[in-house]
C-alpha cells in the first residue's frame, strides 16, 4: 500500500493494520512517500492500494483509469500555525480566506510545503479561492516534509498550514501556536483506492477490496475514531463533508 | 691575506652518526679547490655547509673574516654570495629562461636586465637559442649546463659543485669543464667535489681529501 | 527500458527548454559551491602547507585527525552549523539559517579538510630538492615557500577541484542549512531530492545530467590547464 508520510507519521497505521493482517493472514507493506509519488506508484502498478488525502488528484487517478472503487475513509483537519506575536493579525480574521489574505497583504513570511503533497494541494486551493497568487520574498516554498516546514516557520517567525497530527507531534518543539482552525475549508478528507486490475493484472485486487471494506466498515471506523494522540482524537469518520 | 673561508672544529652530527668533523681548514679567495673522497665521506655535507645551507652541530665558520651567524637576513645575504650546484640538479617547471632568471628574480634585479644577462649565461655554456625551451625536456647534459648557467648568471663569489659531470655526455662535460676551469681567473672561488681529480686537467689548487668525515692525506 | 528512455528524452527536452526554476537551481548550486570552495581553500591550503612543511611533536597525530575529518557526514556538519545559527543558538540573532550563506559556510567546513589533506599530500610528495635549490639560488624563506607552491601548483589545483566536486554534489548540508526554498536556496541536489520524492523522475534525471556535466566541465578545464 502506498500512502503519505503524514499518514504514516501520525501512527494510525500501527493501530489500524495489525487486526486486518491477522484476520486475513496477510501482511500490508506500507510505502510512505509524498502524495504525488504515492499516486505514481499506483499508476505504475507498484502497489495494490493507495491511501491518500488529495481529493482532486484522487478523482483524476480514477478518471484516468488507474484506480477503481474510491471510498471516503476519514478526515482530519488542517490548522494555520503562526508565531504568538501574529504579525499579520490573523487572529482577527473572519475566515480562512481572510486569514490568507491578511498574510499576503502584510507580506508576512509563509512557509509552503511546495511538494505537491496533500497539504500543499489544500494550501493551493485556499490561495486560489482567495484569488491570490502567492509570490515574493515572503512566500517560501520549502519543498520538504511537514515537520521540517513547521520548524522552518518557527525559525523565520512565519506562518504555515499544517495537518493537526504533525502539529501535535511538534507542539512542544516550537513556539508556534494555532491561530485559525475549525473552518470547513480546513477539512482534509482521506480516500482509499484499489489499483485497477485491468491495467495491472498482477495486483492483489481481491485483498485490496477486502482492505477497503475493512477500512470503511465498522471495525476500521472504530479503530480510527478511538485513535488519540496526547488525549486528542486525530481523525473523524464520515468523510463526505470534506470539500 | 685573510682566507675566504676558515673552519674551526666544525662538526656535523646526525643523532649518533658523525658526518663531518673538520678541526681546521682554510680556503683562499679566488682559489680552485678539489674535494675528493669515497662515497659517504662527507663531501656533500661540507659543500652544503660552505654554501650556508647546513648549520654545523658545533664549531665555527668564518667567512671573509666574520663569524657566520646561522640565522636572519644575514644568512640569506650570505647564501646569495655562494651557490651550490647539486649532483642531479632540480630544474623548475618552466622554460630554460625562467630557470636561469630565478636567482635574478629573488634578488629583485630589474626585469629589463634579465634578457641580457640570461643570454650571456647561455652563451657561456654553449646553449644559445635554448631560452624558450622547456627545461625538463632537455637531455641530461643540457640540463646540467642550464643548472650551471643558472648559477653563473648570478656572478657568485663562490661556486660549489657536487660532481657536476657525473652522468653527462662528453660534449657537455667538455663545455662544463672549460667554464669551471676559467672561473678563478674572474675572481670566483671554486670548490668542486669529484671522483676523478686528475683526468680533466684542472688548474692548480688545494686538494681536500675526506675519509669518514675527516680530513686525511688521501 | 522504455521508462528510462522516456524519462531521458523528457529530461533532455526540459534542459533545452530553459525553465527558469531549473536554471535558478543550477545557478544556486554553482554560486554556493564556488564561494564555499574559495573559503575552504583559504583555510585548507595554508593549513596543509603549514603542517607539511613544519616539524612538531604531534605531527603524526595531527595528520591522522586531518585525514579522519574528511569522512565527516554532511548531515553532521549540517547539524553542528544548525545548532549555531538557529534561533536557539548563539548566532541565532543574525538570521543566517535557510540562506545561501548558511550553505556556503557548511560546505566550506565540509571541503576544508579535503583541500587541506590534498594540499598536505602535495607538499609531502614534492621533490625534496625544491627548497634547497631555491635557497642556494638566494631565496629567503617566503620566496622558497612560494617557489614550492608554484612547483606543486597542479597538486594544489587538484585539491581545490576535489573539494569542489564534493560540495557541488552533496545534499545533506544544502538541505539542512538552506531549506530547499524555491528560487532562493534550492540547489541542483536538493531539487533532485524533492522531485524524486514527488515521483518526477524526468526532472530529477535532467538535474542529474546537468550536475554531471558541470563536474565533467570543471575537470576538463583542469586537464587543459595541466597540458599547458
Amino acid at each position: 500500500m502506498s500512502t503519505t508520510t503524514s499518514t504514516e507519521n501520525s501512527g494510525l497505521l500501527a493501530v489500524l493494520l495489525p487486526p486486518f493482517e491477522k484476520k486475513f493472514e496477510c501482511k500490508v507493506d506500507v510505502i510512505a512517500v509524498g502524495t504525488g509519488k504515492s499516486l505514481k506508484l499506483g499508476e505504475t502498478g507498484d502497489v495494490d492500494v493507495v491511501f491518500v488525502h488529495a481529493r482532486s488528484l484522487e478523482d483524476k487517478f480514477v478518471a484516468d483509469g488507474f484506480g477503481v472503487n474510491r471510498r471516503d475513509v476519514m478526515y482530519n483537519d488542517f490548522v494555520i500555525l503562526g508565531p504568538p506575536e501574529d504579525p499579520a493579525g490573523i487572529r482577527k480574521s473572519g475566515s480562512v480566506l481572510d486569514a490568507f489574505a491578511r498574510i499576503a497583504l502584510a507580506q508576512a513570511r509563509f512557509v509552503s510545503r511546495g511538494d505537491e503533497s496533500g497539504t500543499h494541494q489544500k494550501e493551493k486551493e485556499i490561495w486560489k479561492a482567495a484569488g491570490i497568487v502567492p509570490k515574493g520574498k515572503w512566500y517560501l516554498e520549502a519543498g520538504q516534509g511537514m515537520g521540517e516546514v513547521i520548524q522552518m516557520a518557527a525559525q523565520v517567525r512565519g506562518y504555515a498550514l499544517a495537518d493537526r497530527g504533525t502539529y501535535i507531534a511538534y507542539r512542544k518543539k516550537t513556539d508556534l501556536v494555532v491561530l485559525r482552525q475549525g473552518d470547513r475549508g480546513l477539512w482534509n478528507p482521506y480516500g482509499v483506492i484499489a489499483v485497477n486490475p485491468a491495467r495491472h493484472p498482477h495486483v492483489k485486487f481481491g485483498l485490496a477490496m477486502k482492505f477497503i471494506e475493512y477500512l470503511t466498515g465498522e471495525e476500521g471506523r472504530r479503530f480510527i475514531a478511538e485513535f488519540k494522540i496526547d488525549g486528542e482524537p486525530l481523525f473523524f469518520v464520515g468523510g463526505t463533508k470534506g470539500n | 691575506m685573510e682566507p675566504l673561508y676558515r673552519l674551526e672544529s666544525v662538526c656535523k652530527r646526525y643523532g649518533e652518526k658523525e658526518a663531518l668533523a673538520i678541526s681546521a681548514l682554510e680556503i683562499g679567495k679566488g682559489s680552485f679547490n678539489l674535494l675528493t673522497g669515497p662515497n659517504g665521506s662527507g663531501k656533500t655535507t661540507l659543500l652544503s655547509t660552505l654554501a650556508f645551507l647546513l648549520p654545523p652541530t658545533s664549531g665555527e665558520l668564518y667567512y671573509s673574516g666574520n663569524r657566520v651567524e646561522w640565522k636572519g637576513r644575514g644568512l640569506v645575504a650570505l647564501r646569495r654570495e655562494a651557490t651550490l650546484l647539486h649532483q642531479s640538479p632540480y630544474l623548475f617547471d618552466g622554460t630554460v629562461f625562467s630557470n636561469i632568471a630565478y636567482g635574478l628574480k629573488v634578488r629583485s634585479i630589474d626585469g629589463g636586465m634579465h634578457g641580457e644577462r640570461v643570454g650571456k649565461a647561455l652563451e657561456m655554456v654553449g646553449l644559445e637559442g635554448f631560452a624558450g625551451r622547456k627545461a625538463r625536456a632537455l637531455s641530461g647534459g643540457e640540463m646540467q649546463r642550464v643548472a650551471l648557467a643558472r648559477a653563473l648568471v648570478l656572478e657568485p663569489r663562490v661556486l660549489l659543485l657536487d660532481e657536476p659531470m657525473a652522468s653527462v655526455d662528453r660534449e657537455s662535460a667538455a663545455v662544463i669543464r672549460n667554464v669551471i676551469a676559467g672561473l678563478p681567473a674572474g675572481g670566483t672561488t671554486v670548490i668542486m667535489a669529484t671522483h676523478d681529480p686528475d683526468r680533466m686537467g684542472w688548474p692548480d689548487g688545494l686538494r681536500i681529501h675526506l675519509e669518514e668525515g675527516r680530513l686525511s692525506r688521501g | 527500458m522504455a521508462f528510462l528512455l522516456d524519462s531521458l528524452s523528457a529530461s533532455l527536452r526540459l534542459i533545452a527548454s530553459g525553465d527558469p526554476a531549473f536554471l535558478h537551481a543550477v545557478w544556486t548550486s554553482l554560486y554556493v559551491s564556488f564561494w564555499s570552495i574559495i573559503l575552504a581553500a583559504l583555510i585548507g591550503i595554508p593549513a596543509g602547507i603549514a603542517v607539511g612543511l613544519s616539524e612538531f611533536p604531534l605531527k603524526r597525530t595531527v595528520i591522522t585527525v586531518l585525514n579522519s575529518l574528511m569522512a565527516v557526514p554532511t548531515v553532521l556538519i549540517g547539524l553542528l552549523v544548525y545548532g549555531f545559527i538557529s534561533r536557539q543558538g548563539p548566532l541565532g540573532g543574525f538570521g543566517l539559517l535557510f540562506t545561501p550563506t548558511a550553505i556556503i559556510v557548511g560546505d566550506a567546513i565540509l571541503a576544508a579538510p579535503i583541500v587541506a589533506n590534498l594540499a598536505l599530500s602535495s607538499v609531502r610528495g614534492a621533490n625534496i630538492a625544491i627548497i634547497p635549490t631555491a635557497m642556494t639560488l638566494g631565496g629567503d624563506r617566503l620566496q622558497c615557500v612560494l617557489t614550492l607552491l608554484s612547483e606543486i601548483r597542479f597538486g594544489m589545483m587538484a585539491a581545490v577541484i576535489s573539494g569542489f566536486g564534493r560540495v557541488v554534489s552533496e545534499v545533506g548540508v544544502a538541505m539542512m542549512l538552506g531549506g530547499n526554498i524555491l528560487g532562493y536556496t534550492r540547489t541542483m541536489t536538493t531539487a533532485i531530492a524533492l522531485e524524486t520524492s514527488k515521483g518526477e523522475f524526468a526532472l530529477g534525471i535532467a538535474l542529474g545530467i546537468v550536475l554531471m556535466a558541470v563536474a565533467l566541465a570543471v575537470n576538463v578545464v583542469f586537464q587543459f590547464l595541466q597540458r599547458k
